[in-house]
C-alpha cells in the first residue's frame, strides 16, 4: 500500500477500548431493530444472537480486563463464537481476523486494520460461502474494505478514512433491502424479504462506525438510526 | 398430547449432564460452563478424540465418553450445534500433546462449527484432524450436490474403532485415516412408525396415518422422501436391508458389522425381530454379521422406529473394534 509520507496513520492508543465499548452500546440499542428485520426476512434469531453475544462480552470482560487492542478485540471474538446458528461462528472469526491487526501491547495502523479487515471478509466468505450480492453481512463489509484502503491510499487522514468506510457500509446495508438472498437464512423466504434490509449487513455497518467513532476525537455515538 | 418429564425446557441439556455425570462418580466430569462431559482422569500421551453434537441423540455423545472411546463429548440444544466457543474449549481439552481427531456428523451447523474451532484451536497450538461422518444413504444423491449424506448411527462405529486406534497409541492422521475408513464404508437406512416430540412440546414433530412409515428419516425428526405401508417386523427390516445390500459392494463369505439400532422410542423386544431377519437374510446370501449391536444407540428423541447400520469387516477393524472399551453405554 502506498501512503503519502506526511500523513500520520497512527490510530488512538485506546482504540481497542473503544472500539469495543462503541460497538457494545451500539448493538445492545440495536437489538431490537435487528431482531425485527430478521423476524421479516430471516429466520426471527438475529435479535436474540446479538443479545447472547453482549452477555457473553461482558461475561468475558468481567472475567478479565483485556491489556491491549488484541485482547479487547479477541474478547469480542469468543462473545460471538460462544453464539449459535451460522452469524455467531461467522462474526466470531472475523473479529478473530480483525484482532491480529496488532501484535501484544499495541494499536494497529491505520493499513493493518484495512488489511484486517480484509482478511476477516475473507474468513467470513471462507466460512459462509457467500459472494457480495448474495445479502449477508458480506454485502456492507466489502465495500467498507474497499473504501478504506482507497482513502488511505489517497493519504486521507484515519477519521476521514473510516468515515468513508462506514458511509459506503451504510448505504451497502441499505442497499440489501433489494437483493434475494441466496444464502443465509433469509434464503428461505426469498421474495418476501424484498424492501427489508439484511440485519447481518447492518450489523457490520454498526461494526465500521464504531471503529470511526474510536478513531475520531469526539467521535459521539455510532449511528444507528438508518436501521429500519 | 404428550408430557414429558422435564423442569424448564430451557434447562433441560444442563441439567441432563448434570445428572449423567453424578450418576457416574469417578470416571466422568463435567465442565458446566461449556456443557462438555470429559473423563475424570483424563488420558496421558494419546491422540485425543472429541465429538458432539446436538442433544436429543442420547446415549450419544456423552455415553461414549471413556477408556477405548471418547474423551471429550460436547453438547448443544436439543437437535443444534454446539457453539464454537464450546467445540474449542472441548477441544482443548481433549488435547494431551499429540493432537486431536474431531469426530462430527454431516450436518451444516456441526461442520462449520467444528472447522472453525479447529482452526482456532491451532492458536494454542493444537492440531485438530476432522472425520466427517456421512452414512445415511437416505440423503445419498447421485449428482453430489447439496450437503451430502447425514451422519447417524454410523458415528458409533467411528468413535469405537477411532478410540481403539488412539488407545493402542497411533498418532494423529492414522487415527484420522481409520475413523474416514469407517466412515467411507459403513451406510445406514432407518424408518419411522412414529415421529419424536420436543421435550415440552405437545405434538410430535410429523403425524403418520396407523398404515403408514415413514422410510428413510434421520435423526432430527425431518420427514423423510418416502411414505410407504405398514408391514410386519421382517417385511420392515427389508426395507432397510434391500437398499443397504444393493449399495454396499458385497460377496459371499463377506463378514458384516450391524447396527440394530432404536430411534429412542422402540422396545428392545422389536429390536430382536430386525436383528432376527437380518441374521437369517444374510446367512441365506451366504454372509454373516460377524459383530453387532442391539439397542438404542443413537436415537431423535423418542421416535418409534429403527435404522440398520452395515460395514464390511476386515482384520484390522474387528480387531480395533473387539478392544477393550469402557463407556457408560458401551462397556467390554
Amino acid at each position: 500500500m502506498t501512503r503519502s509520507p506526511s500523513t500520520d496513520t497512527t490510530l488512538p492508543d485506546d482504540l481497542g477500548p473503544a472500539f469495543v465499548t462503541a460497538l457494545q452500546g451500539a448493538l445492545e440499542d440495536a437489538a431490537p431493530a435487528l431482531g425485527d428485520l430478521d423476524r421479516r426476512a430471516g429466520d426471527g434469531d438475529f435479535g436474540d444472537n446479538v443479545r447472547t453475544a453482549m452477555k457473553n462480552l461482558a461475561r468475558e470482560l468481567e472475567s478479565a480486563e483485556p491489556e491491549d487492542y488484541r485482547g479487547w478485540v479477541t474478547a469480542m471474538s469468543r462473545a460471538w463464537l460462544g453464539v449459535g446458528g451460522t452469524s455467531g461462528p461467522l462474526f466470531g472469526m472475523f473479529y478473530r481476523d480483525l484482532a491480529k491487526a496488532a501484535g501484544d501491547g499495541e494499536a494497529p495502523d491505520l493499513g493493518a486494520l484495512a488489511e484486517a479487515l480484509e482478511a476477516g471478509q475473507a474468513v467470513i466468505q471462507k466460512y459462509g460461502e457467500a459472494e457480495v450480492g448474495d445479502r449477508t453481512m458480506v454485502d456492507a463489509l466489502a465495500p467498507a474494505v474497499v473504501a478504506l484502503r482507497e482513502a488511505a491510499q489517497a493519504g486521507k487522514a484515519p477519521a476521514e478514512a473510516l468515515a468513508a468506510a462506514e458511509q459506503a457500509a451504510i448505504e451497502a446495508a441499505r442497499g440489501t433491502a433489494e437483493l434475494t438472498a441466496r444464502r443465509g437464512r433469509a434464503s428461505y423466504v426469498g421474495e418476501t424479504a424484498k424492501g427489508v434490509m439484511d440485519p447481518g449487513a447492518c450489523a457490520m455497518g454498526l461494526v465500521v462506525g464504531a471503529l470511526r467513532v474510536a478513531v475520531e476525537a469526539d467521535g459521539g455515538e455510532v449511528a444507528a438510526d438508518w436501521i429500519e | 398430547m404428550r408430557r414429558s418429564i422435564v423442569n424448564d425446557p430451557d434447562q433441560l441439556v444442563p441439567e441432563a449432564l448434570e445428572g449423567f455425570v453424578l450418576s457416574h462418580p469417578g470416571r466422568l466430569a463435567l465442565d458446566a460452563e461449556h456443557r462438555f462431559v470429559r473423563r475424570a482422569e483424563p488420558a496421558r500421551d494419546k491422540v485425543g478424540l472429541v465429538s458432539g453434537g446436538g442433544s436429543g441423540h442420547e446415549p450419544l455423545h456423552a455415553g461414549f465418553v471413556g477408556p477405548g472411546m471418547l474423551d471429550v463429548a460436547v453438547a448443544g440444544a436439543v437437535f443444534a450445534s454446539p457453539t464454537a466457543l464450546q467445540v474449542l474449549e472441548a477441544t482443548k481439552a481433549a488435547d494431551s500433546g499429540r493432537g486431536v481427531v474431531q469426530i462430527v456428523k454431516n450436518y451444516t451447523g456441526d461442520v462449520l462449527n467444528f472447522r472453525i474451532a479447529g482452526e482456532i484451536s491451532g492458536d494454542d497450538e493444537v492440531e485438530t484432524e476432522i472425520v466427517l461422518v456421512d452414512d445415511d444413504l437416505a440423503t445419498d444423491t447421485a449428482d453430489g450436490g447439496g450437503p451430502g449424506r447425514r451422519g447417524t448411527a454410523a458415528t458409533v462405529i467411528v468413535e469405537k474403532i477411532c478410540g481403539a486406534a488412539a488407545e493402542e497409541g497411533q498418532d494423529l492422521a492414522a487415527v484420522a485415516d481409520l475413523g474416514r475408513r469407517v466412515a467411507a464404508s459403513a451406510r445406514t437406512m432407518s424408518l419411522a412408525l412414529a415421529a419424536g416430540t420436543h421435550p415440552g412440546d405437545e405434538e410430535p414433530q410429523f403425524s403418520l396415518g396407523d398404515d403408514e412409515v415413514e422410510l428413510g428419516v434421520g435423526i432430527h425428526g425431518e420427514r423423510a422422501a418416502r411414505r410407504v405401508p405398514f408391514t410386519t417386523a421382517d417385511g420392515l427390516t427389508d426395507l432397510l436391508l434391500d437398499p443397504l445390500l444393493e449399495e454396499l459392494d458385497l460377496s459371499r463369505g463377506d463378514e458384516l458389522l450391524a447396527i440394530v439400532n432404536g430411534l429412542g422410542g422402540t422396545y428392545p423386544l422389536e429390536l430382536n425381530l430386525v436383528a432376527r431377519r437380518l441374521h437369517r437374510r444374510l446367512a441365506d446370501a451366504g454372509m454373516s454379521v460377524g459383530r453387532s449391536l442391539v439397542g438404542s444407540y443413537v436415537t431423535s428423541l423418542d421416535m418409534h422406529g429403527v435404522s440398520l447400520t452395515l460395514m464390511p469387516l476386515d482384520a484390522e477393524l474387528t480387531r480395533l473394534w473387539d478392544a477393550p472399551v469402557a463407556t457408560p453405554a458401551l462397556s467390554w
